[in-house]
């Protein structure tokens, strides 16, 4: 089912997305650094899930660019992104936001409490990627009924695909109007919970690749990767 | 037509449709800035103004709506060059057939603080240079497509401050009547009407059917002579992306019910074109406005929420230094955590307002004013009172509120009127005038009600109209004045009826001097409701006080169905005097991160012990237990969280321990910490800032986004030896750099530890931070180091 339709500038597409049922807590607790079912963790998303599934307003927007008209300030080419682009024609860029009232909430918990503000910023950032998972699936759908092939996401950040590119990407977007989300100079997010990302199309099967951590800013301190894991394992 | 005409309400006065439409398809490239269109293709604007003004727009408005410095940064262009262009291509349309043109400001494309990084000042300065730069090519200003109050907020005073043309404001709103950062139809009207705006409306996000219930709210919340207009878009976009989907015809069908709801004028936003226009015209021309009885209610709102005050409200009162020690020292500290704890803390309670008073001998109490007017709106969506005699701080704390406040107070000396009622007019706030002049308090009801006349006679002079007047005809001791009480209450009810004002009261003074307090507390505001008391400002923690209202409603059948009451009480037995639990032992409820029990824990130890001993031998042992069990993997985040959380709480017990005798405090040492500037990401920093508290350190917190001149100034103010950094993002990294190397330059002799996501000991090392902290807890280790064990 389609998620229903919000005014957005020409040329780009935006809609309300449905609201995930129940928090990915396996996530969440990877997210805490702390084992599944951890009672502590449990017992402060017992708390706060209910508030941030009630504060969140999932809204995602997105265009389809063909690639020699995509701007230069993306730097689509190069490096680790244009490498999980090789092959496609176009790509969808795409921004999704939990909304003001999420931000609103973990401000409040961050004032209050901080075990729970951090179980809840956790649990923020897992339900944006469930946002964003959302958006991906309806896309892909749309995609697979014209019978194209798309690749998974790939966001400002990964590998070596500057987080400066956020700014264009959301004014290529126009996420503030369409989806209320904001860059700040510094290429920060707000509300903060949102998700950028860029996904390749093509007329035939395509996976993309992920940076792995080559060019990644935190392959030195990064947890997963004392782990032995990276972040792509879910 | 002239300017005075389109507010006059003796027509419709039409405005234009869509311009990204016409643009689109005129062949606009796709991601091409339109503003530039005012230099490359300016007859292709005129053309567009021209087809809506032949249409019957009275009003085009510029092509200016992106045309703010942020947005064009890195166009070629400046604000200065293309305001003025795009304004004369809509001139060059509209001076042959008399319309008029628009200065049309949009959002600035940025989010402001709390939840961006742009300072509200600083969107004061950029709307202030599209103003400058358009106002002499303009016959008015509409600010429109706005979601956030405090943008609003922002433009109007900058369209205000810079000019004298009439403002016309509207905001998007979505389905559930809230824009996208949650504000809410009647706290737009109240604000933007309260700061001036000349009309207000309705643009863009849905089509007339959907927007139609909100523009009756609109309608509704608005003060009577104020012009409400909507510009909504042609329907709702096709779902294929191929546009939207009414017809001119449908969409004039579907504006016909505006016509009850009193509205002036009306246009169209995406998808309309001139066609929508002119069938509006041909099927609203030549009728009047209908009239619209609109809202006579005192609004006191937040952009998520709007308090009319229309039964009892009840403000909290303890955002107030006075007579509490941990509060003045958490004032001259410039501790905002504290005072957000009081306010959430009272929100819990029932608070519908919150009082917010922050003066102290020696505090500077303007800039503490602007600082917990900002700290608090960040975390809690109730109106906000603010309480002060000092203009400047008034001032300061009016011009950051993010709504519609209410100003406590003003008096009947002359002086004090005419310097704080023009404030309130200028920043849309309700006012509280006390009973009392140059003479002092009268005895009699009377001479009370002569000074409430006349301090609402200056009110309504100033422009502040009678339902935002407040009088407080001042509460008086019992235990002194026991023949005046019944005095406040007559003259409380005299001003009601006879000048139909709201009325206020601090209750609790009446038992000063007397024991057993709540009794007499209770009794008086239950009395006083009964005479017509409106705002009693009281402790809402205290349950008793809260019963009174709640009881006081469901008494006088304001409560329907007892509903409120049955919500707050059901489920639960009055309060009794009851034996304490035995709760547990301190460390263990540290151990076992229970906030409530350790807080009650510390306060029976406390009986026994010394404030130091406390510390040392009960609660940092017991952190220490977590700390070793977190390090060996024993204990998770979660764990040392909720432990540090409750030790948190025994803590503050200790710390109003301290502040009550006036001893020196359980500190071992001052650290300042910070999230730097450019950053919004604070939670590492709030956990080590939690944590360090923990082990004794008194923490400066600076927030998140400090620059680099704050925390030098902080450390210099505090002479803290060592100072925490955060940043979480390789972007803010330099800003990191910049601030220790601030704090080099001034030659400050504090260490610097830094942390974050992206931070490697490397990097810490290279940008010149004495130490690396991994986590929390290595934060606390070089703490120790740092200050010796």
């Amino acid at each position: 089912m389609r998620a229903s339709v919000i005014c957005c500038p020409p040329g780009a597409e935006a809609v309300r997305l449905q609201l995930p049922v129940a928090l990915r807590r396996e996530e969440v607790y990877r997210y805490m650094g702390c084992p599944q079912d951890d009672p502590t963790a449990a017992a402060l998303l017992d708390v706060c899930e209910p508030e941030l599934l009630a504060a969140v307003q999932p809204r995602g927007t997105w265009r389809v660019l063909f690639r020699q008209d995509a701007p230069e300030g993306l730097y689509l080419d190069p490096g680790d992104v244009g490498r999980h682009l090789v092959g496609c024609d176009r790509v969808v860029l795409m921004a999704v936001t939990l909304g003001a009232g999420v931000e609103r909430l973990l401000r409040r918990y961050t004032a209050a409490d901080v075990a729970l503000a951090s179980a809840a910023d956790a649990a923020g950032s897992v339900l944006a990627e469930q946002a964003a998972d959302e958006l991906e699936r309806i896309l892909r759908e749309q995609f697979a009924q014209q019978g194209l092939y798309m690749t998974g996401r790939y966001s400002p950040g990964y590998g070596d695909w500057p987080i400066q590119v956020q700014r264009e990407l959301c004014r290529i977007l126009d996420t503030g109007r369409s989806i209320g989300l904001g860059v700040s100079e510094n290429s920060l997010m707000a509300p903060r919970k949102s998700i950028t990302a860029v996904l390749g199309v093509a007329d035939h099967p395509v996976t993309g690749k992920l940076a792995g951590c080559g060019n990644c800013v935190l392959r030195d301190t990064c947890a997963y990767r004392k782990r032995g894991k990276t972040c792509a394992d879910r | 037509m002239q300017i005075g005409d389109i507010f006059k309400g003796e027509r419709y006065i039409f405005l234009d449709g869509g311009m990204g439409t016409m643009l689109q398809a005129a062949g606009l490239p796709v991601g091409e800035r339109p503003e530039l269109l005012a230099v490359n293709r300016p007859e292709l604007l005129t053309s567009i103004h021209r087809a809506y003004i032949d249409a019957g727009s009275d009003i085009v408005y510029a092509n200016t709506f992106g045309a703010s410095a942020k947005k064009l940064a890195g166009s070629g262009y400046t604000v200065e060059q293309l305001v003025p262009a795009a304004l004369e291509c809509a001139r060059k349309a509209a001076a042959p057939a008399g319309a008029l043109v628009a200065l049309d400001i949009g959002p600035l494309g940025e989010l402001l603080e709390p939840a961006g990084t742009l300072r509200f000042e600083e969107a004061c300065e950029q709307f202030k240079r599209i103003v400058c730069a358009g106002r002499d090519h303009a016959d008015l200003i509409v600010l429109e497509t706005m979601t956030d109050l405090y943008e609003v907020k922002a433009a109007l005073l900058a369209a205000k401050e810079n000019s004298s043309l009439p403002v016309m404001v509207s905001m998007t709103f979505e389905e559930n009547g809230r824009s996208f950062t949650g504000c809410s139809v009647e706290s737009f009207a109240a604000t933007a009407v309260g700061l001036g705006a000349d009309a207000v409306g309705i643009n863009c996000s849905l089509g007339p059917a959907e927007i139609f219930p909100m523009a009756k709210a609109l309608c509704e919340a608005t003060r009577p002579g104020v012009p409400v207009f909507v510009k909504p878009n042609a329907g709702l976009p096709r779902a294929d992306g191929s546009g939207y989907d009414i017809t001119p015809q449908s969409f004039c069908e579907q504006m016909q019910p505006y016509k009850a709801l009193g509205i002036r004028m009306l246009g169209g936003c995406c998808g309309t074109t001139p066609e929508f226009i002119r069938s509006l015209k041909e099927s609203f021309d030549g009728e009047r406005p209908a009239e619209r009885a609109g809202s006579r209610r005192s609004w006191l709102c937040t952009p998520v929420r709007a308090v009319a005050v229309e039964d009892v409200t009840v403000v909290g009162e303890r955002i107030n230094p006075t007579g509490k020690k941990r509060f003045q020292q958490a004032l001259r500290e410039g501790d905002m955590d504290y005072i957000l704890t009081q306010a959430v803390e009272q929100m819990n309670a029932g608070a519908q307002i919150l009082d917010v008073n922050v003066g102290l001998p020696g505090v500077d109490e303007p800039a503490l004013m602007e600082a917990a007017v900002k700290a608090i709106q960040s975390v809690v969506d109730l109106p906000l009172q603010l309480d002060s005699s000092d203009p400047e701080a008034l001032e300061r704390g009016l011009r950051a509120y993010n709504g519609k406040p209410i100003v406590n107070s003003v008096n009947g000396e002359q002086k004090v009127l005419d310097a704080i009622l023009p404030l309130c007019r200028k920043y849309g706030a309700a006012v509280v005038g006390l009973t009392l002049d140059e003479n002092g308090i009268p005895k009699k009801a009377e001479e009370r009600v002569a000074v409430a006349r006349r301090i609402r006679q200056a009110a309504l002079d100033a422009g502040i109209p009678n339902e935002d007047i407040y009088i407080d005809c001042l509460t008086l001791t019992a235990s002194a004045q026991q023949e005046d009480v019944m005095e406040t209450l007559k003259a409380l009810q005299t001003c009601k009826q006879e000048m139909g004002v709201h009325t206020v009261l601090g209750v609790s003074n009446i038992s000063f001097g007397l024991p057993c307090r709540p009794y007499l507390n209770t009794a008086f505001l239950t009395m006083a409701m009964m005479h017509g008391l409106d705002l009693p400002i009281i402790n809402p923690n205290l349950e008793e006080m809260m019963a009174a209202v709640a009881a006081f409603r469901v008494l006088t059948n304001r409560d329907k169905q007892s509903t409120d009451y049955i919500a707050r009480y059901a489920g639960r037995t009055a309060a009794a005097p009851t034996a304490a639990l035995q709760g547990p032992e301190l460390g263990t409820a540290v151990e076992q991160g229970l906030k409530a029990e350790a807080a009650a824990a510390a306060r029976e130890l406390l009986k026994s012990k010394e404030p130091l001993e406390v510390v040392n031998g009960v609660l940092i042992p017991a952190l220490d237990k977590v700390g070793a069990g977190f390090e060996k993997g024993t204990l998770f985040l979660p764990q040392l969280l909720q432990a540090a959380s409750a030790a948190q709480s025994a803590f503050e017990v200790v710390k109003e321990a301290i502040a009550r005798t006036g001893q020196g405090g359980a500190s071992r040492g001052r650290i300042v910490v910070a999230t730097v500037k450019g950053d919004i990401h604070d939670i590492g920093k709030n956990i080590v800032k939690v944590i360090l508290e923990n082990y004794g350190y008194d923490v400066t917190d600076l927030g998140r986004d400090v620059a680099p001149e704050a925390v030098v100034d902080a450390v210099k103010r505090t002479g803290a030896p060592l100072v925490g950094l955060s940043a979480l993002m390789t972007t803010t990294l330099p800003s990191m750099q910049a601030t220790i190397e601030a704090l080099h330059r001034e030659g400050l002799p504090c260490k610097v530890m830094v942390g974050g996501a992206v931070l490697t000991p490397d990097y810490a090392k290279q940008i010149g931070a004495d130490y690396y902290a991994k986590d929390a807890k290595a934060s606390a280790d070089i703490a120790k180091e740092v200050f010796g064990a």
